[in-house]
């Protein structure tokens, strides 16, 4: 497990993985291709014939490293440089999997003069419920609609009633007002609209079927006995240990171009009762513990506000990598150097 | 009468714009529909009155050269723009030994005497056969040839604009090209039309005369009588005392006089000549001689600036260079002086910019080059000592002509001159040459000219291919603006591809080497030991490069790494030398294997550096692409085909 044929046979796999994932990209669309060659154990060719996905070639790479170096690695001085790569090289394979396991990336979208302290997600959604009521904070149940399948009971707390999903679709089109068919899966999951059939099962016997869609602006009221509930089906939400409030937005062009200078938001984040105004423009995010808020994109809405949209990521990982990079080039240096003083050496 | 180059297409994409003469609209309406009109674009200009068709033209257009003008963003001179514009329509950047700015001077103030100039390079031969044009040897058509059949062409540019742009065809995109270079000539023959006599214009009543201070009967230029508008605002008056079917000769004059100012005024806004800085203090936009005239009509600069222009195109004609030279120095003058209040370029820059295409140094640089090299091989014919000397100070000489030229692009755009295709390839040539020279330093021994040589010639023509679209000193996109990451992150990735490059030039010649003189044992390791360096050295750089990228990412985006196929690409070139460096180390491969995978590294350099970029999906798709794939694929048969014959061959000769 430590020969170096290994780690040669892993590298030459990943060179042809990370080619042909490449190329794959232009029809698959980014998040497919990533999906399929990178974040996989095992995928398949013509349908049936498995072979090694990324997650997988990087697993034995990892573990033929920590074996290399416990066996093969020759502790000398001379060879402080191939010692501090692999190692950089194994602090990389750490920072890969505390970010693939831990990132958590989502947006937030605001109007001018608007805030708000949560955020949401780029593909996935929720179905959620609140009652209809003048209550401040409102409360709501929220259900990832990742496993949600036919017949499929929610189990909702301290109310009489229980829901039923009927029929659900990751991306489907409304017919009629009334029904819903499956659409194939977008190559960009932003672009995927769900909708979904449920069925509302009250203490009293009382069934109530109703239809949610992902495109809908309002939420769906529903009476059930004497309460009245706000139902809908949206993109995930993840709440903010702050609130964020857009009070100005600016982009410049250059002169006389359509090209993009510079676009720039002026922000309030409001948290543990300190409230502050910070300014977030390319190349220059808001840090917040865990949390990196980005300058994404802009949009006018119909009535001619400027919206602003920022990139949200929670990452708790951040640093690993830069870590990781410098140990690993601070190693290549080193090793290149020494090689290169010693064979000059060796010339004369 | 020598017919004028209106086209009716433009006036369809324009919108309407403010008036500029603010007198007048109840008659308009009252008497539109009593005169015939006469639409701006189906008359024709006459020269001055009993001048010949030619222009006398000026000797020195030096004047000229420096006039500011705002160009995809950037404040540029004249010179510059004149140069891309011929590049851009012929492929170079003079015209029949003349430089650029002599032709551009031309078809500003006297477009006709253009016509017949064959300047419209047309690559693909099955668009003159669409349109009905006789082809080409040297394809390269004339307005005049492509005239008559432009209608043919609209038709067919739009249907391909019609197209994704992803899916058209090498030869819709060609028509597209040629469509909107055609659009582009017309419109800048229009720029000057306000200063030229035109029989829209005529006075010759004695009394409009003399209200309006005009000499003799005759032609007078659009300008000519709007610079009189008080005046014939005054005689606007006298059309008020009559009904307009009552009108005598002297009322129709003046009716028919202000109706084509008014056209004409509407007719030509927006051309792509921005040489007027806009007179408000905190609006960037600049404005063409025409935009002037109809926005900023209050503005007493205005009228001077616009009457120094029409006192250059005067000149022109008359061939009065002094004449010439005083209106442009004091039209430029005075519009430096705003950009100066406006905290714009300066002038200095501007002369850097011209005295820069002026000296051509890439193309200097790139002969050295190839002088170099050509003394490499005459060394096999010849071997004196000091032949190895002389190529290697042109080298070093062609080295500091590049390294100017890329200080002087930096000082210009204010920025490290590698944030284009254009600018890494010629980045790129100069690390390759900077490092042929450091192994000849070291080895002595013609490895380091020849690389050098070479590489340097080599990708200083690959640039001079890739510059053909346009201004390559252009502004940056929102995301790409930012001093530091481009001086760290391209920099380092830059130069890691140029090490790998190296490297693969240095197992070109480990190969040469082995072949035809197996016999030098020591030299064939000095080699390896170089390659080794060498492909150390790319794999640092790259790798550092590579890094800075996922953290200028991860800064911008959120993510230091996202399976994109920019970064995936040096990744590839990471994986490759990782692979070579492993299997030396596993004894699965010796210093022929070595030299092997170098060759092959550099497919994979192109493939990170330019063939990603044909995939155009992700966030790095800003580079430019027609015509690299072919030359890509060709490249890499060559390469294979070397391999597979070098192989074998060193491999019988060395065991």
């Amino acid at each position: 497990m430590a020969s170096v044929k290994i780690i040669l046979a892993c590298l030459v796999w990943l060179f042809i993985l990370v080619f042909w994932g490449t190329v794959a990209q232009v029809d698959q669309g980014l998040y497919a291709a990533q999906k399929r060659f990178f974040y996989s154990y095992f995928f398949t060719v013509f349908g049936f014939i498995p072979l090694p996905g990324g997650q997988l070639t990087l697993w034995i790479m990892f573990i033929n490293l920590v074996c290399a170096g416990l066996v093969h690695f020759v502790y000398k001085w001379s060879q402080i440089g191939i010692l501090v790569i692999h190692l950089g090289l194994l602090s990389y394979f750490v920072a890969a999997f505390v970010t693939f396991h831990g990132i958590e990336e989502s947006n937030l979208s605001l109007p001018e003069g608007e805030g708000s302290n949560v955020s949401s997600s780029y593909n996935e959604w929720e179905l959620s419920i609140w009652p209809d009521a003048e209550e401040s904070p409102r409360h709501v149940s929220a259900y990832d609609t990742n496993h949600f399948k036919e017949n499929l009971r929610l189990n909702s707390t301290g109310s009489d009633f229980s829901i039923f999903v009927r029929k659900y679709f990751p991306n489907a089109e409304v017919l009629r007002g009334q029904d819903l068919t499956s659409l194939a899966l977008n190559k960009e999951p932003e672009k995927n609209l769900p909708g979904g059939i449920f069925e509302i099962q009250t203490a009293g016997g009382q069934s109530i079927p109703f239809l949610l869609y992902g495109a809908a602006s309002e939420a769906t009221q529903i009476k059930i006995g004497q309460n009245r509930f706000d139902f809908a089906l949206r993109r995930k939400r993840y709440p903010l240990p702050f609130t964020l409030t857009l009070q100005d937005f600016t982009m410049e062009r250059y002169p006389g171009t359509e090209t993009a200078r510079s676009y720039q938001s002026k922000v309030k984040i409001e948290y543990d009762g300190i409230s502050r105004e910070v300014l977030i423009y390319m190349n220059n995010p808001l840090r917040y513990k865990d949390f990196t808020l980005y300058q994404s994109s802009y949009a006018i809405d119909e009535w001619g506000r400027e919206i602003s949209t920022l990139a949200v990521v929670k990452n708790a990982g951040r640093l690993l990598p830069y870590i990781a990079s410098f140990i690993t080039f601070f190693g290549l240096v080193v090793h290149f150097g020494i090689m290169g003083v010693l064979k000059s050496k060796s010339r004369k | 009468m020598v017919k004028m180059m209106k086209w009716e297409n433009i006036r369809d994409k324009k919108n309407t714009r403010k008036l500029f003469f603010w007198a007048i609209p109840f008659l308009l309406l009252t008497s539109y529909f009593l005169l015939p009109t006469k639409t701006a674009y189906s008359q024709a200009f006459c020269p001055l009155n009993n001048a010949p068709l030619n222009p006398q033209q000026v000797q020195s257009l030096e004047s000229l050269k420096k006039i500011p003008i705002l160009d995809e963003g950037r404040i540029k001179p004249l010179d510059t723009y004149a140069r891309n514009l011929l590049l851009r329509f012929s492929g170079k950047n003079s015209f029949e030994k003349k430089d650029a700015v002599d032709w551009f001077a031309q078809l500003l103030f006297a477009a006709e005497t253009t016509r017949e100039d064959k300047i419209f390079l047309i690559n693909n031969s099955a668009i003159p056969q669409a349109l009905g044009i006789d082809p080409e040897g040297k394809r390269r058509y004339s307005f005049a040839q492509i005239e008559p059949h432009i209608q043919k062409l609209q038709e067919l540019a739009r249907a391909a604009d019609h197209i994704d742009e992803k899916k058209r065809d090498i030869v819709e995109n060609e028509i597209i090209r040629l469509y909107v270079n055609i659009e582009l000539y017309a419109e800048l023959s229009l720029n000057f039309a306000f200063a030229l006599p035109h029989p829209d214009f005529t006075v010759s009543d004695p009394e409009n005369l003399s209200k309006l201070d005009l000499p003799k009967a005759q032609e007078f230029s659009f300008w000519d009588l709007a610079s009189r508008a008080q005046s014939l605002n005054q005689l606007a008056d006298l059309l008020e005392s009559s009904a307009p079917n009552a009108w005598n000769d002297r009322q129709k004059e003046i009716f028919r006089v202000m109706q084509n100012l008014f056209q004409w005024g509407n007719s030509y806004p927006n051309l792509p000549l921005r040489i007027i800085p806009s007179y408000s203090s905190k609006d960037e936009l600049w404005l063409s001689p025409w935009d002037a005239i109809a926005q900023d009509s209050q503005e007493p600069r205005s009228l001077e600036e616009i009457t120094l222009l029409k006192d250059l195109v005067f000149a022109y004609w008359e061939g009065d260079q002094l004449k010439f030279d005083l209106a442009a120095k004091t039209f430029t003058q005075s519009v430096n002086g705003r950009l100066k209040e406006k905290k714009l370029k300066s002038p200095g820059a501007l002369d850097l910019e011209i005295l820069f295409n002026r000296l051509g140094l890439f193309i200097i640089a790139q002969i050295f080059y190839f002088l170099a090299f050509f003394i490499f091989l005459f060394s096999f014919v010849i071997s004196k000592s000091w032949l190895r000397l002389t190529a290697f100070s042109l080298v070093s000489f062609g080295f500091v002509l590049h390294l100017a030229g890329l200080i002087m692009r930096s000082i210009i755009l204010q920025r490290p001159p590698v944030s284009n295709l254009y600018e890494t390839f010629v980045f790129v040539g100069f690390i390759a040459v900077l490092a042929g020279i450091i192994i000849e330093f070291i080895q002595k021994e013609w490895l380091g000219i020849l690389i050098s040589s070479i590489c340097g010639f080599i990708f200083l023509i690959i640039a001079g291919k890739s510059s053909m679209e346009g201004d390559t000193l252009k502004m940056l996109v929102a995301v790409l603006d930012s001093n530091f990451w481009l001086s760290t992150h391209v920099l380092s990735i830059t130069i890691g591809y140029a090490g790998v490059c190296v490297a693969g030039a240095i197992g070109h010649a480990y190969f040469l080497q082995a072949i035809f003189k197996p016999k030098d044992k020591e030299k064939l390791i000095s080699i390896y030991k170089i390659l080794l360096g060498a492909l150390g050295f790319g794999l640092t750089m790259t790798f550092l490069g590579t890094n800075l990228g996922g953290i200028w990412a991860d800064q911008s985006w959120g993510r230091f790494w996202g399976w994109d196929p920019k970064e995936n690409g040096a990744l590839l070139i990471i994986l490759w030398c990782a692979i070579l460096f492993h299997a030396k180390i596993a004894k699965i491969i010796g210093p022929l294997g070595l030299a092997a995978g170098s060759v092959l590294g550099i497919i994979v350099v192109m493939w990170a550096w330019f063939g990603v970029n044909l995939l155009s999906v992700g966030l790095h798709s800003y580079g430019f692409t027609s015509g690299i794939a072919l030359n890509l694929a060709i490249y890499v048969v060559i390469q294979i085909l070397f391999l597979l014959i070098a192989y074998p061959l060193a491999k019988r000769k060395n065991d």
